[in-house]
C-alpha cells in the first residue's frame, strides 16, 4: 500500500515518484538531446575535485610504502638500464632533430604547410568510471592546463583515448576501448588503413577489413593521422584474433589495446599548438 | 518504527553517512574492485529511507543519483531516476522490511537493488546504447552483502532497537 505514509497535507509516494520521475526524465532528455547540463557537470566537478585529490592520497601512500621496501639491488639494476636507455634515446633524439630540420627545409622547398608542433601536458589518473555504457577516466588537469576537447591521451605504451569533457581543473577521457569510440588506424606491417572501434571490456575491433586483406594475428595498429586529431604513428592496439565468417564480406578482427587502460596512473595529453592561419 | 532508530537517526548522522558514501565512491577504484564496488550512495539512501522516511526520500535520492551520474560520466538523470524507483520500492515495503533480521532483510533488498540496476540499464539503453556485458549486475550482489553487514552493525549498535518492531 503506497498510501501508508501519506500524511494529511503531504503527497503520497506515488505522486512524489511521478513528479521526481518527470524531473529525472527531463534531465535525461536535456542532457542527451541538447547537452544543456554541462554547466551542472562542471559544478559537480568543482565540488568533488578536491575530494578526489584528497582520497587519492591513501593509495599513493600505500604504493609509497610498498616502494620503500623495494630492494636496493633492484633499484640499481633499474638505474643502470635507464642510463643505457637514456643514452640510446639521446642519440635517437639528436637524429630526430636533424631529420626534423631537414624535413622543415624540404617542406619549405615544396611549399607545404609545416606540421603543428607537439606540446605535452602531464596528467595523473584521478578516477575511473564504471565500464557499463562507455569507459571514461578522469584526469587531474583541465582547461586551466590548456586542455581542450578532442586532444589525444597517451601513456608510455600507446594511445589511451581522447579528451571528451573539460572542466576547470579536471577532464574526462573516453578510452579507445569504449564502445563506439572510433580511431583511424593503419597496420604497421602493410600500411593499410582501417578503423578501430571500441567494443567495451577493454577491447577493440578493426572494422571493415575485406576478407582478402593481409592481416595477421600479432600485427600492430598505429594511428594513421589522417583525421588531424591524432598524430600519426601512435601505437594503438595489437591484433589478437581474426575470425573469417562465410556470411560477411568483412573479417572480424579483435584487438587488445597496447596502452595500459586500466593500469596506467600517469598519462600524457598531447596538446598540439593551434595551427596558425595561412596568410 | 521503534523509538531507538528515531533517536539514532539525527541529521548529523544522516549527513555523516551520506558524506561517507560520497567519499567512498571518490576513492580511485579500479579493476575487480571497481566492478564489484557496491553502490554506496544507493545503499545509504535506501537505509535512511527505511529508518527515517520523513527526512530522507525522493529529493535526497535524486540529488545523490545525479552525483552518481557524474561519477560514471553517464547521462544526467540515469541513476537519479533509478534511485527514485529504489526509494519508492523501499517506502512500499518499509513496514515489512523492518520486521526482518539482517540476513532476511538483505535477501529482500536484493530484488530492490536489482530493480534499481535494471532501471539504470534501461535508461542507459534508451539514452545511449546497449551496455557491454553483464558486469552491470555485480553491484547488486555486493550491495546486498553490504546491506547485510550494515543491518548487522545497526542491530549490534542499537541492541534490540530495530527488532522492537517485531
Amino acid at each position: 500500500m503506497p498510501g501508508q505514509l501519506m500524511f494529511a497535507r503531504r503527497l503520497g509516494p506515488t505522486a512524489r515518484l511521478a513528479i521526481w520521475f518527470a524531473i529525472g526524465m527531463t534531465c535525461v532528455v536535456l542532457d542527451t538531446r541538447y547537452r544543456a547540463l554541462e554547466g551542472m557537470r562542471a559544478g559537480f566537478s568543482v565540488v568533488l575535485q578536491p575530494l578526489r585529490v584528497a582520497l587519492r592520497t591513501p593509495a599513493d601512500v600505500a604504493s609509497e610504502i610498498g616502494g620503500f621496501f623495494t630492494r636496493h639491488r633492484l633499484l640499481q639494476k633499474e638505474r643502470d638500464a635507464l642510463l643505457a636507455e637514456r643514452t640510446r634515446l639521446q642519440i635517437e633524439a639528436d637524429r630526430a632533430e636533424d631529420l626534423a630540420r631537414e624535413n622543415a627545409a624540404l617542406r619549405t622547398l615544396l611549399g607545404l604547410q609545416s606540421r603543428p608542433g607537439q606540446q605535452v601536458v602531464r596528467a595523473a589518473l584521478l578516477y575511473q568510471g564504471h565500464d557499463w555504457f562507455g569507459q571514461k577516466i578522469v584526469l587531474d588537469h583541465g582547461a586551466a592546463a590548456g586542455l581542450r576537447n578532442g586532444l589525444p591521451v597517451v601513456d608510455d605504451a600507446g594511445l589511451m583515448g581522447q579528451v571528451t569533457r573539460v572542466f576547470p581543473a579536471s577532464s574526462e577521457v573516453t578510452l579507445v576501448s569504449s564502445p563506439e569510440q572510433l580511431t583511424p588506424v593503419m597496420l604497421e606491417r602493410t600500411g593499410q588503413r582501417g578503423l578501430a572501434a571500441g567494443v567495451g571490456h577493454g577491447r577493440l575491433e578493426l572494422r571493415y577489413m575485406p576478407v582478402q586483406a593481409d592481416v595477421r594475428v600479432g600485427d600492430r595498429l598505429l594511428t594513421s593521422g589522417i583525421d588531424r586529431i591524432y598524430p600519426a604513428a601512435l601505437p594503438v592496439a595489437r591484433i589478437s584474433r581474426i575470425v573469417r565468417s562465410q556470411s560477411s564480406p568483412y573479417l572480424r578482427v579483435e584487438c587488445v589495446p597496447l596502452a595500459g587502460l586500466d593500469r596506467a596512473r600517469a598519462v600524457l595529453v598531447l596538446a598540439a599548438r593551434p595551427q596558425e592561419a595561412r596568410p | 518504527m521503534s523509538s531507538a532508530p528515531r533517536e539514532a537517526g539525527s541529521w548529523g548522522r544522516i549527513l555523516g553517512t551520506l558524506g561517507l558514501a560520497v567519499l567512498l565512491t571518490q576513492l580511485p577504484w579500479s579493476g575487480w574492485a571497481l566492478a564489484l564496488r557496491p553502490d554506496f550512495l544507493l545503499i545509504v539512501v535506501l537505509f535512511w529511507t527505511l529508518h527515517q522516511p520523513t527526512r530522507v526520500g525522493f529529493g535526497a535520492a535524486f540529488l545523490l543519483g545525479l552525483v552518481s551520474d557524474f561519477q560514471d560520466g553517464a547521462v544526467f538523470g540515469q541513476h537519479a531516476v533509478a534511485y527514485l524507483v529504489g526509494v519508492y520500492a523501499m517506502l512500499f515495503l518499509r513496514l515489512r522490511l523492518l520486521q526482518f533480521d539482517p540476513l532476511r532483510q538483505a535477501a529482500q533488498l536484493f530484488p530492490i537493488l536489482l530493480a534499481v540496476q535494471l532501471v539504470v540499464l534501461l535508461v542507459g539503453w534508451l539514452a545511449i546504447k546497449p551496455p557491454t556485458g553483464l558486469a552491470i549486475f555485480m553491484p547488486v550482489l555486493s550491495g546486498t552483502l553490504l546491506w547485510f553487514v550494515i543491518a548487522l552493525l545497526q542491530r549490534a549498535w542499537h541492541g534490540k532497537g530495530m527488532r522492537g518492531a517485531e
